[in-house]
């Protein structure tokens, strides 16, 4: 792509070739309307308004690529009468309910109606019945929607569910007499509009992993969150810009504040709301906003009791839903006080990256999520991907889809929500503890063979070997006839027989012995068979190579080895790589922090159980403030520190005064944003001048960029794999289901759920069990019982042993893996 | 004979406090009927019928309001200035014969409480200490109002004290007597006997005088609301205040007794047509203060002294001149 | 109508301003006798007493007896809300769109709202301020169902500054509203007569 110039109504626009008419202008603060389509989505071409005038052909905006020198007219004669007809259309039997319209005051058709001045309606058409659906956490009111289908687009474009389609309307058909009164693009876009509406894909209920962004997206007010309905308008709302902590992801989010009600008048979080043109949000980020530590006031006797808890510790423990200042106050209390510092799933990322730095060079991975959207081969190891890191999964659909990209994703789980994003994705469940010969197996499918160090080739090498193999071939024999004609004999006049020699070509079958490469790699991982013709049909036309990296891989035994396959990987493929934190902040405490093995005789918790435990969830001896509470920054995936803010009042102690307390000196938490700039990778920057917002071109103006760490390297040795230690007996699998991340989106009222056993219906099917059952799961550690859950979103044959209530100590049946043998049994 | 003498004049104290003190009362009443009246209005409606209770609640009020003596306010004075008011006008009263004397049981009663041969001049002398009530109290007050309002009574009573001596000398010198039972008599022989006739200029500037020395319409200005707030008694508040109240409408009554038994034939021949025809005349003059109250407005103190020593005062021994003239032949 | 220009003029003499006749003021002591004598002799003192003995005889009384007796307000006084009905149906007019509570100049208004079991909006509570109400208005002209209106009640003595007033003690009853006893509202707020014209109307396909 090459920058060109374009000139739109007369002003000169810089904007690369092939780049969309419509963002190029957008880019450059030129007004072009536009309803159906999505950035980061394929054009639907529903709505027909972006029509403009390019080199004095008319075309849609958002469909049309611009070339250079390129002429662009955004308004004629015909372009505005069009517009008028195609809002005339929308308002056609739109039930006049802006009144109680949640999107009043943010709805499109409004805006769009009043800027183009809609004051009288030339058409009619029979309205059909269209009654009120519940979807679950969902309502959709047919008679608003103006099917621009940027519901469907999403959802199958951006997040991969694809659970939405159209359906028809039943609707009677336009008066024919319109078709010659009519502009021609209003027409045919109402004819469109006239045959259909969204249903969910089974009709009734929506099935799908709830992200909500359908609602989002939805210009209007046809889809709205069912819990929000009628019980605030849109401007009543407050806008507070943060960051969604609840995975890696760190989406940008606007919490939407109000006072509660007027018996309660405290404010209160009523939803959160994004930039759906740039980001996409996970239910968990959409509804799981309300989890605040509401206290009263100071508790200055429980804030006495935490200080002498401190000066009489050794050790503090905590995870990674905190702040990096909280992790960097965390980090001085340690250098000043001697505290040992206990994350253990921070600790395993930090030595993970540790190791992959040694071979690679990069102190942490070197490329953020995005560039995924920009692949068109990606491949994901080691991560649970949906929950992991819900942008991860839809990043991956976004590739497929809008590069005519493929996947391969490896996990020993099989998930129905990955096989849903379509065929170009190829799921290998292999054993767990057999992630090395999956990463084996990529470097022998993609590494440059002569460049990697001779001890893996020969290794990889030692996997190949030839056999014969019988293959049926069907091949074109020509098979020569002598057919009896009768032709009449031009000399005579008479007919007679003759002879003629015919030949035709006719289908055969034979049976070949050939040679072939045997790669018992691909056994060992279980791939699919025919492996190497899909893989050869996946690779057609690929050149921008993405690898994900899952957390199964930072807890695994042999986590270093991987980390070095890993390294390799990005040392001699074309994949980049990117690695998937645990949890919210896991790598901004993995950089910040300087973690300790083990820990000593008295503890104190932060989120964690402990000896005296400080909690943002109310759990604990003294309340900490939640993190739509909270000020500070985030490091998410992208390898960018993001900024969040206070959503929501909080009376109580932060962690920053203990700090205090304890000889820190700080006036508040946020001042030691700038502090972090002493940390490689972060910069000295003030709280306050932190942005957090998208520009009109899409640009992710927020916080900053972590800057690229060099870290020395040593050898590339890798061990080999034992083939042995692949686990096939029952096992449990420590992993969330869909929306649950932690205590806080448990705490959601949206999303609070009972803990459970998630299984699939297989696994219930095979083993006899029910929704609701209560069962005992015993490894070599521990044992549980827990109620049977069936989980339409999982697959094969491991159970999920949830860990984001921290009621249930499911650690307890895990060593470090995340993957446990166990046995199942009713109780 | 003494014990006697000293119960009927208990009695006789005690009839005249209780009643002028419930005139007074009735009399703001009248006042405000009155004046509503005249202006097209109702006046108080609501308390008892026709609003004649608003009396007692105004009572209940002032008796129990709070009694605030304010910081800077000099206390002793303070406190006693309405009293001096109240005081003086019912001791005035002590020799005005409000009625004919009548026998009841046998026994001669004579409705004044000491017919002192001086009684005008002791009339005259205890309503002019009764300007320290004013005086005393908007001193005392520590309030800027207060203070100019005591300027103002210390000018106005002083310089028509004058006016009324004056225009006393004539009838004076035509009855040779300083008791008002006296100039009774004098007058008792039927309307042509009354004084008016011969001395109506006095007559008239008494009149004025009396508009001085009870501080009403159109000579208020000693309390006069649209300058000085409430003059003096701006500071006071409850039954102290109420007491300056009393203390006005009583004088009002006694100078309208006053003016009748000097001028227009007091109770005449002591008959009961003569008591009657006492009190409606009385009635009038006490009406007449209201009166003038609905239809005057207020005059400036420049040019109330200006009308005193200018108009009044020159008037008053020109008067007493011709009096003596005549008189001598 | 005068125009800003003769505002600014602030030349007295051009505007048509006159002098109210004074007369001079006396000089001399003579002068100041003759003005009290024809002051007095004129009689204007007893005229005075005339008229308002006058009146007092005629005794023609122009007491309103407040609370027993009220004076009617104009159809368009802006006095405490009334929340109305719809007629016949006797539906609460309010749709709890909240345009109100947005408009309120003085943010006196407040509402919750909710989804009802009919899937339509409702408003479960709705106070307004009376204590910060500068009864300007603005709710009645804006509310687009005719729904919140101006009363005649202009009686909101309170204990309290703050004085709220709630949805159903402005609510029309309902049986008053069933029985057709509310007269149409003509009041502030209340659509103009010659609304129908200004209309565009919209095709049916019916
Ligand atoms: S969708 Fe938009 S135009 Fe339609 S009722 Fe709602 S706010 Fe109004
Ligand atoms: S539901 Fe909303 S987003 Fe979907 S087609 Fe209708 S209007 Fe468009
Ligand atoms: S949980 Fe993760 S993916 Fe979901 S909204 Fe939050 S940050 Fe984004
Ligand atoms: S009258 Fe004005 S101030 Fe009062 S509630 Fe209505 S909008 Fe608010
Ligand atoms: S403007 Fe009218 S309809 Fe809307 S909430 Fe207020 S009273 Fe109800
Ligand atoms: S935005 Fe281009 S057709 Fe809808």
């Amino acid at each position: 792509m090459s920058e060109i110039t374009i000139t739109i109504d007369g002003k000169e626009v810089k904007t690369q070739e092939g780049e969309l008419i419509l963002n190029a202008a957008r880019a450059n603060d030129i007004f072009i309307p536009a309803i159906c389509y999505l950035t980061r989505c394929s054009p639907t071409l529903a709505c027909r308004i972006c029509l403009v005038e390019a080199d004095g052909k008319q075309v849609y905006a958002c469909n049309a690529k611009s070339k250079d020198g390129m002429q662009i007219t955004t308004s004629t004669e015909t372009i505005e009468a069009e517009k008028r007809a195609i809002m005339e259309v929308y308002d056609v039997n739109h039930p006049l309910q802006c009144g109680v319209c949640d999107q009043s005051g943010e709805c499109e058709l409004q805006n769009y109606t009043l800027e183009i001045g809609v004051d009288s309606q030339s058409y009619a058409i029979k309205d059909v019945d269209r009654s009120i659906q519940n979807w679950g956490l969902l309502n959709y009111d047919p008679s608003l929607c103006i099917m621009c289908e940027r519901c469907t687009t999403v959802c199958k474009d951006m997040i991969g569910d694809g659970a939405l389609s159209t359906r028809a309307r039943g609707s009677d058909a336009i008066d024919a007499s319109f078709k010659e009164s009519m502009p021609k693009d209003a027409y045919s876009m109402w004819n469109k509009l006239n045959k259909s509406l969204i249903q969910p894909n089974d009709g009734e209920k929506l099935d799908c992993t709830d992200c909500g962004e359908c609602s989002a997206v939805c210009p209007v007010g046809a889809i709205v969150s069912a819990d929000f309905q009628y019980t605030s308008n849109a401007w009543e709302l407050t806008k507070v810009p943060a960051t969604c902590s609840h995975c890696s992801a760190g989406c940008q989010i606007q919490y939407e504040v109000k006072h509660g009600s007027i018996d309660a008048p405290e404010d209160k979080i009523y939803r959160v709301q994004n930039e759906w043109n740039y980001v996409s949000l996970c239910g968990a980020g959409r509804y799981g906003y309300n989890f605040e530590n509401k206290v009263d006031a100071k508790d200055e006797a429980a804030f006495a009791k935490a200080v002498e808890a401190f000066e009489k510790a050794d050790t503090i423990r905590f995870d990674s839903q905190i702040t990096n200042e909280e992790a960097l106050i965390l980090q001085k209390l340690k250098e000043t006080k001697g505290y040992k510092l206990i994350n253990e799933e921070a600790r395993k990322f930090a030595n993970f990256m540790k190791e992959y730095a040694a071979v690679s060079g990069n102190a942490i991975y070197k490329t953020p999520l995005k560039a995924v959207n920009d692949a068109n081969f990606v491949i994901s190891v080691g991560s649970a991907i949906k929950t992991d890191n819900p942008n991860a999964r839809f990043a991956i659909n976004n590739a497929m889809i809008m590069n005519k990209g493929a996947a391969m994703y490896f996990h020993p789980v099989a998930d129905p929500v990955v096989d849903t994003m379509g065929k170009n994705i190829m799921s290998i469940n292999h054993a767990p503890m057999l992630e090395e010969a999956s990463m084996y197996l990529i470097l022998d499918l993609f590494a440059k063979k002569d460049a990697l160090p001779s001890e893996v080739a020969e290794y990889i090498a030692s996997f190949h070997s030839t056999k014969t193999i019988t293959v049926t071939e069907t091949i074109k024999e020509k098979v020569v006839e002598i057919v009896k004609e009768m032709k009449v004999n031009e000399e005579t006049g008479e007919e007679e027989e003759i002879e003629v020699e015919k030949s035709k070509m006719v289908p055969k079958k034979v049976e070949k012995e050939v040679e072939v490469d045997d790669n018992r790699l691909l056994e060992i991982v279980n791939a699919p068979k025919k492996f190497e013709e899909s893989m050869e049909k996946l690779l057609k036309k690929k050149d921008t190579f993405a690898m994900i990296v899952g957390p199964d891989f930072y807890s695994h035994p042999n986590a270093k080895n991987l980390a070095r396959l890993v390294a390799l990987v990005e040392k001699y493929t074309d994949f980049s790589v990117t690695m998937i934190p645990e949890k919210g902040n896991s790598l901004g405490v993995a950089m910040i922090c300087d973690l300790d093995e083990l820990a000593g005789s008295y503890s104190v918790g932060y989120n964690v159980a402990a000896d005296f435990v400080l909690s943002a969830a109310g759990k604990g001896d003294l309340d900490m403030p939640a993190m739509n509470q909270q000020e500070g920054t985030l490091t998410s995936i992208q390898l960018r520190v993001n900024p969040t803010n206070a959503a929501l009042p909080y009376a109580g102690y932060e962690l920053n005064d203990i700090a205090n307390a304890l000889g820190l000196e700080a006036a508040l938490t946020v001042d030691y944003t700038e502090q972090l700039g002493a940390i490689d990778g972060f910069r000295a920057e003030k709280f306050d001048d932190l942005p957090n917002h998208f520009s009109n071109s899409g640009e992710e103006v927020r916080g900053y960029e972590l800057e690229a760490t060099t870290a020395t390297t040593g050898d590339e040795s890798v061990a080999p794999f034992d083939e042995a230690a692949a686990m096939s007996d029952a096992m449990v699998y420590l992993a969330n289901p869909t929306l649950q991340f932690n205590d806080f989106t448990n705490m959601s009222h949206q999303l609070s759920e009972e803990v459970g056993l998630y299984v699939s219906s297989d696994y219930a099917k095979a083993n006899e069990l029910s929704e609701g059952d209560k069962v005992s799961v015993t490894s070599t550690k521990g044992s549980l019982e827990l109620n049977v859950k069936i989980d339409s979103k999982i697959g094969g044959n491991i159970p999920f042993v949830p860990s984001f209530d921290s009621n249930l100590n499911s650690e307890a049946l895990f060593n470090d893996y995340r993957f446990s043998s166990a046995t199942i049994k009713k109780v | 004979m003494e014990t006697a003498y000293f119960i009927e004049t208990i009695i006789k104290i005690v009839v005249i406090l209780l009643v002028f003190s419930a005139l007074a009362g009735f009399g703001t009443y009248f006042e405000r009927k009155i004046l509503a009246f005249m202006q097209r209005r109702l006046g108080p409606m609501n308390v008892g019928p026709f609003g004649v209770l608003q009396i007692a609640a105004d009572g209940i009020k002032l008796f129990t309001k709070e009694d605030i003596v304010p910081t800077n306010a000099v206390g002793p004075i303070f406190k006693i200035a309405p009293v001096i008011t109240a005081a003086t006008a019912f001791m005035a009263a002590a020799a005005i014969p409000f009625l004919p004397q009548f026998t009841i049981f046998g026994y001669t009663v004579h409705p004044i409480v000491a017919d002192v041969n001086i009684g005008i001049l002791y009339i005259l002398g205890v309503m002019a200490v009764g300007f320290y009530g004013p005086l005393l109290g908007s001193l005392a007050s520590s309030n800027k109002f207060a203070l100019l309002s005591a300027a103002r009574a210390a000018a106005v009573f002083i310089s028509y004290e004058v006016i009324t001596g004056l225009a006393l000398l004539g009838p004076l010198m035509m009855v040779g007597s300083f008791s008002l039972i006296d100039f009774n008599n004098y007058q008792a022989g039927g309307m042509g006997d009354w004084i008016i006739w011969s001395q109506p200029v006095a007559f008239v500037l008494f009149w004025i005088a009396a508009f001085a020395e009870t501080g009403r319409t159109p000579f208020h200005l000693v309390a006069n609301d649209h300058e000085i707030i409430d003059g003096f008694g701006t500071e006071y508040s409850g039954m102290r205040w109420g007491l300056f109240f009393i203390g006005e409408y009583a004088n009002m009554f006694f100078i309208s007794f006053v003016i009748v038994l000097l001028f227009l034939g007091g109770f005449g021949d002591g008959s009961v047509f003569g008591a009657l025809m006492f009190l409606l005349k009385m009635s009038f003059f006490f009406f007449f203060f209201l009166w003038t109250r609905a239809a005057w407005p207020d005059i400036r103190p420049d040019q109330l002294m200006w009308l005193c020593w200018k108009v009044l005062m020159p008037l008053a021994v020109l008067n007493v001149v011709v009096t003596g003239f005549v008189m001598m032949f | 109508m005068m125009s800003l220009e003769q505002f600014e003029n602030r030349n007295v003499s051009e505007n048509g301003y006159y002098k109210v006749d004074i007369e001079s003021y006396p000089e001399t002591g003579w002068e100041k006798a003759k003005q009290v004598f024809s002051r007095t002799i004129r009689g204007e003192l007893f005229v005075g007493l005339w008229v308002v003995m006058r009146e007092m005889l005629k005794f023609d009384i122009h007491t309103v007896q407040y609370p027993k007796e009220k004076l009617p307000v104009g159809p368009r006084y802006r006095a405490v809300h009334e929340m109305q009905r719809l007629w016949e149906s006797g539906t609460e007019r309010c749709i709890g769109c909240g345009l109100c509570e947005k408009i309120c100049i003085s943010d006196c208004i407040r509402m919750d709202t909710r989804i009802d079991e009919n899937s339509r909006k409702e408003v479960s509570e709705y106070t307004i301020n009376l204590g910060r109400c500068i009864f300007c208005g603005y709710c009645a002209e804006v509310c687009p169902e005719l729904a919140i209106v101006h009363g005649g009640r202009y009686e909101n003595t309170s204990e309290q500054r703050a004085h709220f007033t709630d949805y159903e003690d402005m609510l029309t009853p309902f049986d008053m509203a069933v029985k057709g006893q509310v007269p149409e509202y003509p009041g502030f707020g209340a659509v103009t007569p010659h609304e129908d014209e200004r209309v565009k109307s919209t095709p049916l396909a019916y």
